[in-house]
């Protein structure tokens, strides 16, 4: 078994939104040991700017396009976000007993991605849960969201942590296009699937979806350049040409 | 107008299981839970057998039990051990019988119909109503008003009384205690009509600061809006003084006896209470259905609060005339079943006797605190009970460095132990304490000496879970 990264006391310097997460595998099919596999290096995660780009700068970094923004509802999730789902899914149905989810669920709490204290404000706090849960969401250069989760309860870090893996990093369609039914298995034996307070996860879950919408709304405005009236064809058309413009130049 | 009541149906039956002092034979009188541990933690010493014999076997939890089908279920693969009656109580076969009854025999709309079924329906809704009145020993059955909880009812109050009578610079009293839907609903109020809302903090022990409540109940005061018996930290208040602290200054005194009514003798002519709101589903009954109790002056004073059929008198296009009380406060068809159901609970729970029940449960609450105390790194809010504090049979507390609600995980995962976590409605108090949650056991006299066993070993076990985490 591995060794992986504990939480780390937090430092005084500005929050590293994108240190490289530690490196962890929950793609063990069997309950007994945890491998360790590499996430997408950093290098591939360009920083996130949470102020608007730079539209001189030299390699400009162009958002999602309007006209991707407009299907994300109709989109399925990618195999790598299905694929983890799957995993993850078959992981825990792999283990019985109640008693073994929750041992399952602790060993990934403590593997959960360090948590600013900056970003413990009230704006940060999930709603809904009888836990108390802090999501820090963003979107990096690539469109790509990325989230930082904590909770006062070890079971809901153990949730959060999964959900952590399956998500951060990807695409706003993605993160967009999953369903509460698919992190059913990861549910430690509670039969509701609905708004109970309790289904922490399910709470998390939407509250990242919700974060992913805004910042998906924000690079849209962000992406409009100021001399675009408001014709909605025209901006699109621009974003369009735009988009294909960067694409050549790569 | 009082109604003939049907006599046959006012006969209280002995609930079965009180005609015999037979145990049930399939029911083992365990004193230890042979639950396998999760951690290889040493097991604490067993309890030593309680020398109080209404704790023993033949208790009142003993042979109430077999009433209760719900309660003989394994959940999780373990034997269910419901200890969460503060947030609801179980029913008796009777009262799932009566509503099954209703609605299979004589289910119809009341007070009007002429018909067979529509008179037998409306006469078991107001001999429920002349039951809830005889609980709570109103002066008569109109004070009772039907409501669909006791939050709807506190809503009636604030509404229909604060909004007629409170004005700018008035003050409502109440205590940091107090649940949630004892206070929003005067928050609402307040901001209308500009009345301001004043708290009394806790005192020693955990207890609501009486000497500062009647510090607070100044000739400025109109309304004190207190609990009887706590949800979180199972202490008493003295109602009765409060109500004459209150009326000394002219102010009225509004009761949440929720807490209160399902577990001990609760007479509002005693109390000399203006208003006394409970749940149905906290005392047996079915959920859907409560009650206000208020002097018949007060409510005969207080404009309506909802509108519509039932409480009115005559309809005109442009204005209407209301009907007498209690159908005044009840407009639309009333949860009928419902009702009969808490009239049925009403005759389960008189012929065991509220004293009784208080009595057992008394015993019960101090057992359940003496163990739950002594476990180390818990803390339990609420006094500590002595010959002259009573506590409430529940107990909300915290565990060092675990979360109430992961705790309440685990016992309900590995152990088939039902409590509750959270802020039970009173994040004021949670607040005052410093604490966000707790997780709270609360009893009932359906439950057993063995049930209190079983969640603290269970506990122990939970304890030992997570410090093997650490």
């Amino acid at each position: 078994m591995g060794s992986f990264t504990a939480r780390t006391h937090l430092s005084t310097s500005p929050p590293s939104f994108f240190t490289n997460p530690p490196k962890i595998n929950f793609m063990d099919a069997g309950p007994s040991h945890i491998h360790l596999n590499p996430r997408t290096p950093a290098s591939k995660n360009p920083p996130i700017s949470r102020f608007p780009l730079n539209p001189t700068s030299k390699n400009p970094i162009f958002p999602l396009s309007c006209v991707a923004i407009e299907h994300y509802n109709k989109v399925q999730p990618s195999s790598s976000v299905s694929e983890k789902l799957q995993r993850l899914g078959f992981e825990f149905r792999s283990l019985p007993a109640p008693i073994d989810r929750v041992r399952r669920l602790l060993k990934y709490a403590e593997i959960l991605p360090p948590f600013d204290e900056s970003w413990r404000v009230q704006e940060n706090r999930v709603q809904g849960c009888a836990t108390q849960v802090w999501l820090e969401a963003a979107m990096d250069g690539n469109g790509a969201t990325r989230f930082r989760i904590d909770s006062d309860s070890e079971i809901t870090k153990g949730f959060c942590s999964c959900l952590i893996w399956v998500l951060d990093g990807a695409a706003a369609e993605e993160v967009l296009s999953v369903r509460a039914d698919d992190l059913v298995a990861m549910n430690v034996g509670l039969p509701s699937k609905g708004n109970s307070r309790v289904n922490a996860w399910n709470n998390v879950l939407m509250s990242m979806q919700r974060r992913t919408k805004v910042l998906v709304e924000e690079r849209r405005t962000e992406c409009v350049p100021s001399f675009i009236c408001c014709n909605q064809t025209q901006v699109m058309i621009h974003e369009r040409e735009r988009e294909l413009l960067v694409r050549r130049s790569f | 107008m009082m109604m003939m009541i049907s006599m046959e149906s006012a006969v209280v039956k002995l609930p079965p299981s009180l005609r015999t002092i037979k145990l049930n034979p399939n029911r083992k009188n365990r004193i230890l839970r042979t639950a396998p541990f999760a951690s290889s933690a040493s097991a604490p010493a067993p309890a030593p057998l309680s020398t109080d014999p209404q704790l023993g076997p033949g208790s009142l939890g003993h042979l109430t039990r077999p009433d209760f089908p719900i309660l003989h279920q394994e959940v999780n693969g373990k034997r269910l051990v419901y200890l969460d009656n503060a947030a609801t109580s179980q029913k008796p076969a009777a009262v799932v019988d009566a509503l099954r009854n209703y609605y299979e025999l004589y289910n119809s709309n009341v007070h009007r119909g002429i018909h067979y079924l529509s008179a037998k329906a409306t006469d078991e809704y107001e001999l429920a109503r002349q039951k809830v009145s005889n609980f709570i020993n109103a002066s008569e059955s109109r004070e009772i008003v039907f409501t669909r909880n006791a939050t709807e009812a506190i809503n009636l109050v604030a509404y229909s009384w604060g909004l007629s009578n409170l004005k700018e610079g008035d003050e409502v009293i109440l205590t940091i205690a107090e649940h949630h839907s004892a206070i929003v609903p005067w928050q609402f109020v307040a901001q209308k009509t500009g009345a301001v809302l004043k708290f009394v903090n806790l005192g020693e022990d955990e207890v609501p600061d009486v000497g500062k409540l009647r510090e607070m109940i100044s000739k400025r005061a109109k309304l004190v809006v207190v609990h009887h018996v706590s949800n979180v930290l199972a202490s008493v208040l003295p109602i009765d003084q409060v109500v004459s602290w209150a009326h000394d200054v002219g102010a009225k005194v509004l009761v949440d006896a929720c807490q209160s009514v399902p577990h001990m003798v609760v007479d509002v002519r005693s109390l000399d209470t203006d208003f006394l709101v409970a749940s149905s589903h906290k005392m047996c009954g079915p959920t859907g259905i409560g009650f206000l109790y208020g002097k018949s002056e007060l409510l005969s004073s207080m404009p309506p609060f909802l509108g519509g059929g039932e409480m009115i008198a005559d309809v005109y296009l442009d204005h209407s005339t209301y009907a007498e009380l209690p159908s005044k406060f009840e407009a639309g068809t009333p949860a009928i079943g419902e009702a009969i159901g808490l009239g049925t609970a009403i005759d389960y729970l008189s012929a065991i006797g509220m004293q009784k029940i208080h009595e057992y449960e008394v015993e019960l609450a101090n057992y359940l605190y003496d163990r739950l105390s002594s476990v180390p790194s818990v803390r339990v809010y609420g006094p500590k009970p002595s010959r002259s504090v009573t506590r409430a049979a529940l107990c909300s507390f915290n565990v060092e460095d675990v979360h109430p609600t992961d705790i309440a995980t685990f016992l309900d995962q590995q152990h088939g132990v039902a409590i509750r976590s959270g802020h039970h409605c009173a994040q004021p108090l949670h607040r005052y304490l410093g604490v966000n949650s707790s997780a709270r056991a609360s009893l009932h006299f359906y439950n057993t000496k063995e049930d209190v066993d079983d969640f603290i070993i269970s506990l122990y076990d939970t304890i030992n879970f997570f410090a093997s985490f650490k």
